[in-house]
């Protein structure tokens, strides 16, 4: 079978894999390192639930080919605790009951995190056009909003 | 069993093309292309990116804005302030779509995707299309028309051309959510007015109105000589319903569409004539 290596930074450690020429970043994540907090949601680019960093910006792990990332930062979710503490993102999720079924929440936290990289006190609306591509269809937004809200918070008076 | 080709210059790539150029399918940012491929509709077999091209340049003149096929449209919507282009690129699918998603590769995109056509329809836009041995560059209106019978297959599309916009303009895309959709219908609107504020130009250009994006000529037209008033904007609004052939799908009938292309217009001139 033909394959490509790619090398790559994966939360902060290099990486190479070798695989197919069109396997997505998603599947090499799932089914190649076996780190699925990255979730496989529509395959389409409608639903963000695979949503990763790269290079610190949201993008969509399902339409990345892995030939796209030679030489790039990946960030999943499991790159966000360090050393068994949750970042405060995960926290004021976790407080503000902002995850049900938590299909959702990996992208929801990683798109928030890109927002507030680089927008460290966000208003409501921005914090709502940040999240715009992620669906939840279990908590009607406003937990996940407020979460956003408290985490920007926690983290200023930090 | 698909292979891939990663060129590092636009040499390279058009070189690669020429070689396989009927059996090859030209990958940009991804966003249409792998969702084919996850749903299984699509199975290509040779397969050239152009993620390494160095099609991402931005060169801005006096006389103009170029941008390579390649930038994104987040890079359009956040870091570049093109009137109706940057507006039309915001408004595209979500945040982490539009890190990958390209301008190049929007012009491809099937209906009811691909609104950067409609803003580049009221910019005047040329483009820069390279094959082996030649480059040629064609008006966005006379892409359009050759995409829709089938583009020849062996060439790459490297520039676009954006003129420096003259006059006001004024952009709507009406979807069914916020955000994050494909839209109904979007318009984008270009007026030059005199010092006497009569319409000496316009640019009326829709999208999802009909199977290819297109400027409504006849209302364009009708707005020539007027003030944009009240009236003025009620016969272009229905001088372009009159030209719509708008499709029908999972996000509105042909009958709403044709309804709202009215609406829409009507809206967007008026947005465009308060906003001096």
């Amino acid at each position: 079978m033909d394959t490509i290596t790619i090398t790559f930074t994966l939360n902060g450690r290099p990486t190479a894999l070798a695989v197919t020429p069109l396997t997505s970043l998603r599947t090499a994540l799932r089914e190649h390192l076996h780190l699925h907090a990255t979730k496989a949601g529509c395959g389409q680019g409608g639903c963000g639930s695979c949503t990763v960093l790269l290079n610190g910006e949201p993008a969509l792990s399902c339409l990345l080919p892995l030939a796209h990332i030679e030489g790039q930062q990946i960030t999943t979710l499991e790159g966000l605790d360090g050393a068994g503490t949750l970042h405060p993102l995960q926290e004021a999720f976790h407080t503000h009951f902002a995850a049900q079924c938590g299909y959702c929440t990996p992208g929801m936290i990683l798109a928030a995190k890109a927002l507030l990289d680089r927008n460290p006190r966000p208003s409501r609306g921005e914090i709502a056009h940040a999240l715009s591509g992620n669906l939840c269809r279990c908590t009607g937004y406003e937990p996940i909003i407020g979460a956003v809200w408290e985490a920007a918070e926690r983290m200023a008076q930090r | 069993m698909t292979t891939i080709s990663l060129p590092h210059n636009i040499d390279e790539a058009v070189n690669l093309l020429a070689d396989h150029a009927e059996d090859t399918t030209i990958l940009a940012g991804g966003t249409i292309l792998m969702g084919q491929i996850n749903e299984g509709h699509l199975f290509p077999n040779r397969v050239l990116s152009l993620a390494y091209a160095g099609l991402d340049q931005v060169t801005v003149t006096p006389d103009a804005t170029v941008l390579g096929a390649g930038v994104t449209l987040a890079r359009l919507a956040r870091e570049l302030d093109l009137p109706l282009l940057s507006e039309a690129a915001a408004r595209a699918g979500g945040p982490a779509l539009r890190t990958a998603a390209t301008i190049g590769g929007n012009l491809f995109a099937y209906p009811p995707y691909g609104d950067l056509a409609v803003a580049l329809l009221a910019l005047d836009a040329k483009l820069e299309l390279a094959a082996a041995r030649s480059r040629r560059d064609l008006s966005i209106e006379a892409f359009l028309a050759e995409r829709a019978t089938g583009a020849p297959a062996g060439e790459i599309l490297t520039e676009i051309y954006v003129p420096r916009p003259v006059g006001r303009t004024a952009y709507t895309k009406m979807m069914r959510r916020a955000a994050n959709s494909p839209a109904v219908v979007s318009v984008a609107v270009r007026l030059v007015l005199d010092a006497k504020g009569v319409c000496t130009a316009a640019r009326i250009a829709l999208g999802n109105a009909a199977p290819q994006p297109f400027r409504a000529t006849a209302a364009e037209a009708s707005l020539i000589s007027t003030t944009v008033d009240a009236k003025a904007i009620a016969g272009a609004g229905d001088a372009a319903m009159a030209a719509s052939d708008p499709p029908t799908d999972a996000l509105a009938t042909a009958w709403y569409r044709r309804k709202m292309v009215g609406v829409q217009v009507r809206r967007t001139l008026a947005r465009v004539m308060q906003e001096v």
